[in-house]
């Protein structure tokens, strides 16, 4: 019995270790790479850089993306969140908190081409496959952080893969999100600097005819679902046993 | 005669030590609220399953509550971070001036319940356990320093007593409290009292022989096969947790810059459910560690 003590936690430890993801890094090279994943960083002001980056990995972190797109960023751990961007393509300038008190660069993510969303975890942690898309909008510290207004989707068709969501996702992802394939080095690390939010790149060029995606947020994955189940499940027997408990140690013994 | 721990009525208090550090390490290597407060409710469930007849725990309960209330109000008050802005102090006031937004009560929160799971997961060992049965279960090494500890600590409630009681024996001379001055007589007193107190059990400690080897105990603890189990389940659990941050599984909760559900996954709350192996063993009556 005390071995099975022992050998126990190793065995869940070995088990969790082959959990762990394993992202080689891409080359240095950015337009390496049969996957694609885009980078769209909206500045206070309004204007948009976007950037088409290519790797072979599996998936690549939101932090080895800023990596290769080139964009100019500085950051700041914070312990088990992560890092956090304090300063992206020159904005702020300067900065002594991080994230600022006025303004803070929120990360946005975009699954298979889908709506934007709030990303829950730090660029560290977050865990970008082909086809997805990092959004970083500076936003006002207090007040409604909205999503981006820009489209997710700045890499070409080509290498835009079909969403791997519910098939409820996949049909409300925006054509905006499926541009003209970029296949050349030049064009896959294309990125397009405007004064206005911009709308999804073709072959490494700004269009202005697709609207932003105004998409609903994809259904939760059944992993989030099952984990929500089992708390609920087990917070609520927990909490009746204790009330059982209690009531049965206020009742007078015999 | 107290049942001996392990001997059939309780759980060893090795097993205790174990299992309370098992829980205080899943409750602070994760700030999730959901699993803070599922090991919260478990650690209530054993508690509530094991306390001896005659102990309360109202006055823990309280000194939990007070604790997350703070810690919830703190935060609210110094952090102004957050979309969700529901009130608004002036900003003229040093600190707390500012927007009082949804994020920052809820990230306070989740800082509270962290301190009342932790708090909740080592109660065992002072509500449950006797002082002797906490020293125990220290190693071999430990055992020294956790009797000074545990004297000193002990001495701590003796302190407040004696407080009380001199603080009484002056009222029925005619004193009140007045100024800081007049506190003299009641303070001097107890200080005396307590050094006495602490010669005394110095002296007691030396006259049974204390520091001339390791202690012994009339029954010894014995660690069975619900002791390996119970101790099996605890670690699980924090190698569970542990594990899954050292995979890169969000184990995190950040509230900031929107509320947003925290991320659960299915192994964490798998885990916090092994720690409540203790909480589903009721023992026979009158048989509960004491």
């Amino acid at each position: 019995m005390r071995r099975l003590a022992l050998l126990l936690p190793v065995a869940i430890l070995a088990a969790l270790a082959s959990l762990a993801p394993v992202v080689p890094l891409a080359p240095t090279c950015a337009a390496a790479g049969s996957h694609h994943a885009a980078l769209l960083v909206e500045h206070g002001a309004g204007s948009v850089v976007t950037r088409c980056v290519a790797f072979d990995a599996s998936s690549i972190s939101g932090e080895e993306l800023l990596n290769l797109s080139g964009v100019a960023w500085s950051s700041q751990t914070f312990g088990g969140f992560g890092d956090a961007v304090c300063a992206l393509d020159g904005e702020p300038a300067r900065y002594v908190d991080c994230p600022g008190k006025d303004s803070y660069w929120a990360v946005f993510v975009a699954r298979g081409g889908g709506s934007w969303q709030l990303a829950d975890v730090g660029i560290s942690t977050l865990a970008l496959h082909d086809g997805d898309a990092e959004g970083f909008q500076y936003v006002p510290a207090s007040g409604v952080a909205a999503a981006p207004v820009s489209a997710g989707g700045v890499c070409a068709a080509g290498a835009t893969p079909a969403p791997r969501r519910s098939a409820a996702a996949g049909a409300s992802a925006p054509p905006a999100a499926v541009a003209t394939p970029a296949t050349t080095p030049a064009e896959t690390a294309a990125a397009t600097d405007s004064p206005e939010p911009a709308a999804p790149l073709a072959s490494g060029t700004r269009s202005t005819a697709l609207p932003p995606p105004q998409a609903p947020p994809p259904a939760p994955s059944s992993g989030a679902d099952l984990g929500l189940f089992a708390a609920a499940v087990a917070g609520g027997g927990l909490a009746g046993l204790a009330i059982l408990r209690l009531v049965a140690s206020r009742r007078p013994g015999p | 005669m107290t049942a001996a721990p392990g001997s059939g009525a309780g759980l060893a208090p090795r097993a205790w030590l174990v299992w309370s550090i098992a829980a205080v390490t899943v409750a602070l290597v994760t700030d999730n609220p959901v699993y803070r407060g599922l090991v919260a409710l478990v650690a209530l469930d054993v508690l509530l399953t094991w306390l001896p007849p005659g102990r309360r725990l109202r006055s823990l309960a309280v000194a939990v509550a007070l604790a997350a209330a703070l810690a919830a109000l703190i935060n609210l008050l110094a952090s102004h971070t957050g979309a969700d802005v529901f009130a608004r102090l002036p900003d003229g006031l040093p600190l707390v001036g500012g927007p009082l937004t949804l994020e920052s009560l809820a990230f306070g929160g989740a800082l509270g319940l962290g301190l009342v799971a932790a708090l909740l997961s080592v109660a065992p060992l002072s509500l449950v356990l006797e002082p002797h049965d906490v020293v125990d279960a220290m190693p071999a090494a430990l055992e020294r320093t956790g009797i000074a500890v545990a004297t000193s600590l002990n001495l701590v409630s003796g302190f407040g007593r004696t407080f009380t009681e001199v603080r009484d024996a002056q009222r029925m001379r005619g004193w009140k409290p007045g100024g800081l001055r007049s506190w003299n007589e009641v303070l001097v007193p107890v200080v005396l009292t307590a050094i006495e107190d602490s010669v005394l059990l110095a002296e007691s400690m030396e006259a049974r022989a204390f520091g001339a080897g390791r202690r012994t105990s009339y029954a010894t603890a014995r660690v069975g096969a619900r002791e390996a189990v119970v101790v099996a389940a605890a670690l699980a659990a924090a190698t569970v947790f542990i594990g899954l941050r050292v995979a890169g599984v969000p184990m995190g909760w950040y509230p900031y810059p929107t509320l947003s559900l925290p991320p659960i996954h299915p192994l964490a709350v798998a885990g916090c459910l092994a720690l409540a192996l203790p909480a589903f063993r009721l023992p026979a009556r009158g048989s509960r560690p004491r």
